[in-house]
Formats: structure tokens, sequence, C-alpha cells
């Protein structure tokens, strides 16, 4: 931190003065020249909120004037707001008695991670799919789902290959809770392509890209793989399909 | 004595309270939500009522605070009311100033041998005597009983006496938690029974009633028989925000040995071996037993039963970690004031005054740095580059029976030096590896702590619990369980399969600012900014030890290897050493200029080592600190003993970094130091 630059009487407001003041006063010696800045924004900013406040409880109560018990009634409605402080040491005993009385729980051997249950945890998907129009009968077997991908870096550009899985995989942000269907389902990938040749343009179309399916669970009608060049932008155009209905895919 | 404030409370709390309001506070709002209904809820009229009938003198010896007077405070109205009868008996306020020159003047023509003691009065009456005169609207006198006195107080209280100068008005004191903590817990103070009695029958006399009233509501004297302490003493002790400690509250039975190691083979492998003998032919290998752990069949008696606490098995991969930790403890050096360690330190460039938090891992493979751009990044020491795990698709493809497939199920592609982590809404304050190298934890100024998975490098769990700030968090040395301590003011167990804590330990008066487990991890350590240290019992959340000495905000704590001794640095520049079991001050060694960071004990206990914002490594002679300890029963009877200023002596080095503050120590496994920090650039 540098040290305190104590402005010359004629540059510094008033202000300004009394806020380096009270800094001093407070016993802070070393502090960045904006930190004066910083309060009196803050000071400002705190004295109009209350005294907006008081002028609303003052009409309120049908008085002429503004006084100083408005003035109260605001900075205490606000302290409970915005300014909370911990509570209090018999309540912290009170709720730490409580808690201590029960036994620590026993730890079962051999569980895998131990993880709270899913709901606490941050590792459901951030992404949902949306599902096709027309369903179709589901094929047996648990199939994995495919990780999609948005935002990571896809390693190796790919050359297409319609209707061929790629062997690429594309790595995944988050791991996928339960396997669904994939039957009856259209995935729809907003992979921005950040290739070290092609640009990150987005066309405005979006474009399926490398998507790693297991064939042998999907019927052969539900294949929907495009693969699709990311590199340049003047290929893509001619093997961009255009999906209506997938522009933007939080909407279902 | 004393009874007139005992009568006032035990009456109905509401309605008298009011009564007793001065008539200068008739129009403020103490009128109104007068009784017991307030927000809060039941157990707070329950506590308000217990309070009347508790006005006397005689502290007792549990852990929550004596409720005396109608002194329970929160926020609401009524305990406001009902604090303020306890303030009202206590006379008027102009005459505070000569009761307290009175008392000033009877101190100093006391014995010298008992004045030091009775000293200890002064900062704990001048700072209630101010409270209170502040509390009961008297702004102008209290100004001036200030202005007079304040200069008279110890140098270590002064950061206190400027907190308070800020403090003219009652609404002040609402806010601040501390100061509230501070008027409603009895102010400990330990005293030699003949001084005892001398300043008893002093202010016994009638003209000094009041000093007498005001002592007996809020201190609480702790007498011992035996000498009255020095000065010197009693300054190495005192400095806490509640006095020092009652010696009840440190007498309780505390298992500080360690839990006994499975024993298992140590097989030699090649490396080992310097090669094959000429022959040709390779050496014959046998396995070496490991007499590392425990050499004893029978139960160490200060080492808490195996299932004392519940603690997670031994999976495979922990097991051949300990064999690891043995192979390389074979080779570990042997440190001592002939042998000193080589310290290699990691400094963090371009961090901008950024670095919060650094932790290493056990085996020292993985560095981890917290940020107060609310980033956790994680670094690889060795050449080994950070990976993560495949995806499920690619795992599915791999060969599970091969020998390798621990390396298989890691993605290449993935490969780093460094990780970034993103998730925290503020900066992060504390990180720690779990031993097993598989989790991170993180906690931060947005009052959550982060559980971070390493190996697939993103964050499983976000435990909330502390609306406030989190200081400090670290895993157990068994892994599962862990600690976080915050600006609330309590350290919490967790463990990671629970959402909310299992434990919540309260008791500091301040924020909570560092926390540690016992190497046996029964016992939890918490240093806090009310400049005590507790220790916690994991089993129950008691709190079976409290030490103070400190004169500053405790920023660091080490556990020795052997469990018996704590050591503690704090903002004063010191460190402590403390013995746990007997629950004394053992040693203290002077040196460091500037707040105390860092401190780690060396892998067999034989050097600690000191890290400070002076931007210096120290290193003491630990042996030497702790041998010696005949703590014989007059001493652990009083508390105290005469500690020796050989603080010169235990030096063994002091090592200065180029303006680059000292953050985290590490001893590796083979007694090699490693120090990190973050360059500042003045």
């Amino acid at each position: 931190m540098e040290a305190a630059k104590m402005a010359s009487p004629k540059s510094a407001p008033k202000d300004a003065q009394v806020m380096a003041q009270i800094l001093k006063d407070m016993g802070i010696t070393e502090y960045e020249p904006r930190v004066i800045n910083q309060m009196l924004e803050f000071a400002y900013r705190y004295v109009t909120t209350i005294l907006e406040d008081a002028k609303i409880y003052s009409s309120h109560a049908k008085k002429s004037s503004v006084d100083a018990d408005d003035v109260r009634l605001a900075i205490q409605c606000r302290t409970d707001q915005s300014f909370t402080s911990p509570p209090p040491r018999d309540f912290l005993l009170d709720i730490a008695r409580h808690k201590n009385q029960a036994p620590l729980p026993l730890i079962k051997p051999y569980s895998g991670p131990r993880l709270p249950p899913d709901r606490y945890c941050l590792t459901a998907p951030n992404y949902r799919l949306k599902a096709l129009h027309k369903k179709v009968s589901s094929t047996a077997g648990r199939i994995t789902v495919p990780r999609l991908s948005v935002g990571a870096v896809s390693s190796r550009p790919s050359t297409p290959t319609l209707g061929a899985p790629s062997a690429q995989a594309v790595s995944v942000a988050a791991k996928v809770g339960a396997p669904v269907s994939l039957a009856g389902q259209r995935f729809t990938v907003q992979i921005p392509s950040s290739q070290p040749a092609g640009k990150s343009a987005t066309p405005t179309p979006p474009t399926v890209q490398n998507v790693l399916i297991n064939p042998s669970l999907l019927g052969p009608k539900n294949i929907l793989i495009t693969n699709v060049v990311s590199q340049g932008p003047a290929e893509p155009n001619a093997l961009k399909r255009k999906h209506e209905d997938d522009d933007d895919y939080d909407t279902l | 004595i004393g009874g007139s404030v005992a009568t006032v409370a035990t009456s109905s709390p509401g309605v008298a309270a009011v009564a007793a309001v001065p008539p200068g506070k008739g129009g403020e709002r103490g009128n109104c939500e007068v009784g017991p209904f307030s927000r809060r809820g039941p157990w707070e009229c329950g506590a308000v009522r217990e309070a009347g009938a508790q006005g006397s003198v005689s502290g007792r010896a549990s852990e929550s605070p004596p409720r005396l007077g109608g002194a329970v405070v929160v926020e609401d109205q009524p305990d406001v009311s009902a604090v303020l009868s306890a303030y009202n008996q206590q006379g008027d306020p102009t005459l505070y100033e000569e009761y307290y020159s009175g008392l000033k003047h009877f101190i100093e023509c006391s014995l010298d041998c008992h004045r030091a003691e009775l000293s200890q009065l002064f900062y704990p009456l001048f700072v209630h005597m101010y409270l209170e005169l502040v509390y009961n609207q008297h702004e102008s006198e209290a100004k001036s009983f200030f202005e007079r006195f304040h200069g008279d107080q110890e140098c270590y209280y002064q950061d206190d006496l400027r907190v308070l100068s800020s403090l003219t008005k009652k609404e002040h004191m609402k806010g601040n938690e501390t100061m509230l903590d501070f008027r409603t817990s009895k102010f400990v103070l330990r005293i030699s029974r003949d001084s005892y009695q001398l300043l008893k029958r002093h202010l016994q006399e009638k003209q000094n009633n009041q000093i007498w009233n005001i002592v007996q509501e809020h201190l609480y004297i702790d007498i011992f028989d035996g000498m009255p302490r020095s000065k010197q003493q009693i300054d190495a002790m005192v400095g806490s925000l509640a006095g020092e400690a009652k010696r009840e509250a440190n007498k309780a039975k505390v298992f500080f040995g360690l839990l006994k190691e499975p024993e298992f083979d140590v097989p030699l492998d090649d490396e080992d071996e310097e090669g094959e003998n000429e022959e040709g032919k390779p050496k014959k290998k046998k396995p070496k037993k490991d007499n590392v752990g425990s050499k004893s069949k029978k139960q160490d008696p200060n080492a808490p039963p195996q299932n004392r606490i519940p603690l997670p098995e031994l999976k495979d991969s922990d097991k051949l970690d300990k064999v690891m930790n043995m192979k390389e403890a074979a080779r570990r050096v042997r440190l001592g004031p002939e042998c000193l360690p080589s310290i290699c330190f990691y400094t963090f460039l371009n961090a901008y005054q950024g670095l919060t938090a650094v932790d290493i891992t056990d085996d020292s493979s993985m560095i981890v740095g917290g940020f107060a751009d609310s980033t956790v990044r994680v670094w690889s020491v060795t050449p080994k580059k950070l990976r993560s795990v495949k995806t499920a698709a690619d795992l599915s493809l791999i060969d599970k029976e091969s020998d390798d497939v621990l390396e298989r199920i890691m993605d290449e592609k993935t490969a780093s030096e460094l990780k970034i982590l993103y998730g925290h809404s503020g900066p992060v304050y504390g990180t720690s590896f779990s031993p097993d190298r598989n989790y991170l934890l993180s906690c931060s100024e947005d009052g959550t702590v982060r559980l971070w998975s390493l190996q697939t490098f993103t964050c499983l769990v976000g435990y909330k619990g502390h609306n406030y700030p989190v200081w400090d968090t670290q895993f157990s040395p068994y892994g599962y369980y862990f600690v976080s301590g915050g600006h609330d003011r309590v350290a919490r167990l967790w463990a990671t399969d629970h959402y909310q804590p299992l434990r919540i330990f309260a008791g500091h008066l301040a924020d909570v600012t560092c926390t540690r487990f016992h190497p046996n991890s029964n016992y939890i350590a918490t240093g806090s900014a009310d400049r005590t240290i507790r220790l916690w019992d994991v089993l129950n959340g008691n709190c079976v030890r409290i030490f103070t000495g400190h004169k500053g905000p405790i920023h660091s704590l080490a556990f020795s290897p052997n469990g018996r001794f704590l050591a503690t640095g704090a903002t004063d520049g010191r460190v402590l050493l403390w013995d746990i079991g007997h629950g004394l001050m053992v040693g203290e060694l002077k040196g460091h200029t500037d707040t105390v960071y860092a401190l780690r004990f060396s892998r067999d206990g034989e050097i600690l080592a000191s890290g400070s914002m002076d931007n210096t490594v120290r290193l003491w002679d630990a042996v030497k600190a702790f041998e010696d300890l005949e703590t014989d029963d007059f001493t652990t009877a009083t508390g105290h003993i005469n500690l020796p200023e050989n603080s010169q002596d235990l030096l063994l080095g002091t090592y200065m970094t180029k303006s680059t503050p000292v953050v985290h120590l590490h001893f590796t496994r083979r007694n090699l130091l490693l120090a990190a920090g973050a360059y500042s650039s003045q």
C-alpha cells in the first residue's frame, strides 16, 4: 500500500481533508489515495439514502419537517437491512449447545466419494436438452449421453464425415447426473468454435459440431450427427444444416 | 453488596426496567416494544428472567457467560432497557473520575509486590466505566473521563482504546458485537490472595462502595495462593479481551497423544537398492517391518481411544501413501542446531497484493493459492503436470484390468501446470488440501466453503453456514472432517458428506481467524481476534483450554508433531509456546517485528520455523525450548511459570526475503523447508 499522500491544502477539497483526518484518528496510516474518494462516495451515498428515507417517514407521519426521530428510524431500518451484524453470543451458544448434543455420525465404509446428497452438491448438469416433437420407441440398454461442452476447446479440428461417429471426444463442463434416453431427442449444441486456425465467429445459424454418440444404442433414424468443418468461414455455409427450432436452446 | 442491582432486575424485567429509565430517555424508542414479546422468540425471555436471578458476583466456571442484572444483549428494545437498569444504580456520573483516580492513587501507594497485580484492574475498570457513561448517555462526562485516563493504560491495549474512542453514543455500540460481548462477559483477573485482601479491605470502606459494585458486576477475580506475580509475568499472560483464563477453564483432561498408526510391511523397492551386486544377480529383498509407528503395544494414557471419534477407514491408496511416507521418512534429514534445513522459497509474482492463502500438499506435489480476485489456482510443484480425469465416454473405452489403469484414466489433453478454479464470489482467505490429495477446500469472504475435486478440477459442494466472511479452513489429518472459522465468532466442524456443520464451537468474543486440527484429529485449536486461543473437543464441542497472552489477533497456529505442544503467532510479532496437557505457557519467542503469518514444526519436531510480514523466516530450536519442563505442583496450581528470557538462545537463524512477506511454511517429508509468499514491490 502506498503511503498516504497528504494533499496540499490548496488542492484538496475540505471534504477530502476531513476524511483524511478521520482515517488518521481511526489509526489508519497507510492507504492508497483513492481510499479517500471511496470513503467520501460511501459517506455521501449513505447520508443521502438515510435522509431520503427520513423524508418519506416524516411525510408518512404527516409532519411538516424532518426531525431527529425520523432520521433515527431511517438509520435503524437501514442498519437492519444492509449492515447486519453477526448473531449475538448467547444465540450462538444456544445453537452450539443444541448442535453439539448430537453424537458424531458413524462413517459408512467403502462408500466412494463422500459427498452430501445430490441436491446439495454442485455436480448436477447446468444445461437441458431439447426434446424432439415425434417420439420414437426407446432402445434398450443404458446410454451414455454425449458430453456437450459450451466454451471448451476441442483440441483437434475435425474432418467431417456424415453419418459416422467421430472418435473425438468433446470434453464436458459438468458431469451428467442420470443417463438419458437418446431416442427421440435432437441434440443441439452450440459450441463456439475456438480453433487455432479459425476465428471464433459464431455464425448466426448454429452449427452442430462433433458429437460423440454411441451409434449402436440409437436407432439409425435418430442419428443426427451433422459434422461441420470449423475452419474458415467459406466452407461452413455449404455444410451447415439450418435448424429452425434450435436458435435458443434455453426455451423449450 | 451489589444487592440493590439484583433486586431491580429480579422483578419483572420489562416493566420495572422502563420505570428505571432516566428521564432523559423518555422520548426514545425504549418505550415501545417492552415486555417479553420480542422478535427473537421464547428463548430470549427465558434468558432475561434467568438473568435476574444471578445478580451476584461469584462467577461460574462454566462456559456460558454469567448473566447478571439483565445484561443479556441483543439488538432488541427490552434488553436495552434491562441493561440500563444494571447501570443505573452505579452512582453519579460526574463522580466517576474521582472514583477512578481514588483507586489509582491507592494502587500507586501500595506495596511494590502488590502493585503490579492490582494494576491489572485499571484497564477493565476504565473500559467498563467508560461504557457505562456512554450507555447512560452522559457523553461529555464520558469524553472527559476518556481524555483523562486513557493514557495511563498499558500500551498493548491501544488498539482497543482507539475503537473505544469512536464509541461516543449508545447507538454506536449496537452494531459492535465485540464490545457488547465484552460488556456481558466477565473480565477475568488472576490475583494472589494477599493482594486481593488488600484490595477488598480498601474498597469496602464506605466512600469506595461504587467501585466495589463495579468490580463485582464486571470482573471475575480468580484468586490463587502463592507469591504475587511480577509485572513481567503478568505482562506475558494478559492482553486478551476477556482478561486471563480461569484456572478451572484449563483443568479438563486433554488427550494430546497421537493415534496409533496401523502396522504393515514396507516392501523394499528397486530404487532403494544401489543396484545389483557385481555378479549381476538381484539382491535378496526382505520386506522391512514398519517400526516408525508406535513401538509399544500398550495404549498411551494420553492418547485418545482409537474410536473416540469416528474416522474414515484406510483405503488402499491411503496405505500406499503411508508406505511412501515411511520410505521418505527413512531418508529424512535429522535437523538440529548443527544441521539447519535448506529453505526453498516459492514467490508468487504479479499477484498485486492479491495472494491471500496458500497451502501445499503433504507430499509437496501441489501448491494452491487463494486470491483476492476470488480465484483458486493450483500449481504442480513437481515436473508431473496436473491432469483431469477423462470423460465418462472415454472412461468406458479403457481397459479396466490393466496395471496402469490409474494413469489411463487421466486425460493427457488436459495436462497443464496450472489449473484455475472459479466459483467464489469474494476473496479466498483459506485453502486446504485433503490428505489423500483428492479434494481441495477453499473458504472465502462470500461466507461459503467450497470443496473442489482435484481429479476433475471442478467444484463439488458449497457449504453454507457462516453468513459472514470465513477466515480459515483446514482438513483433518485423516480427511473427511474439516473445520472453518469466520467473522461470526464461531468455528464449525463439517464432514464432507453433510451439508450442515456437525459441531459449532462458540465462545470467542471476536472473529475466529485461524483454525487447526490436532494431529490426532480429536481437538481443534482456534485463534481469534479477541487475542485468545481456545482448544475444543471434537467429540462434544466443549472448550477444554483457553490460552491468553497475545496482544493482537492470532494468525497462525501449529501443533508439534508429538501433539503435546502448540505454537501460536499473532500480530504482535511474538511466538508463544503452550503445553497442552498442563494448559500453561511454556515459552515466548521474541524476534519478529511484524505479524507472524506462518508457523510450522519440522517433521520430527526439532525445529520450529516462523514466517512473518517482516519478510523473514526464523528458525527456533524447539527441542531446547521444550526441555526442562519440570512444572512442579506449585506452578501448575497457580497457572503460570517463570519464563526465561531465552529467545536469543533459541533463535537458530534469520533468513530475509526481498520484500516478500512469508505467508506459508511447509516441511517436506525429508525436512526440506518450503516457504511461499507474494512479492510486494515497495
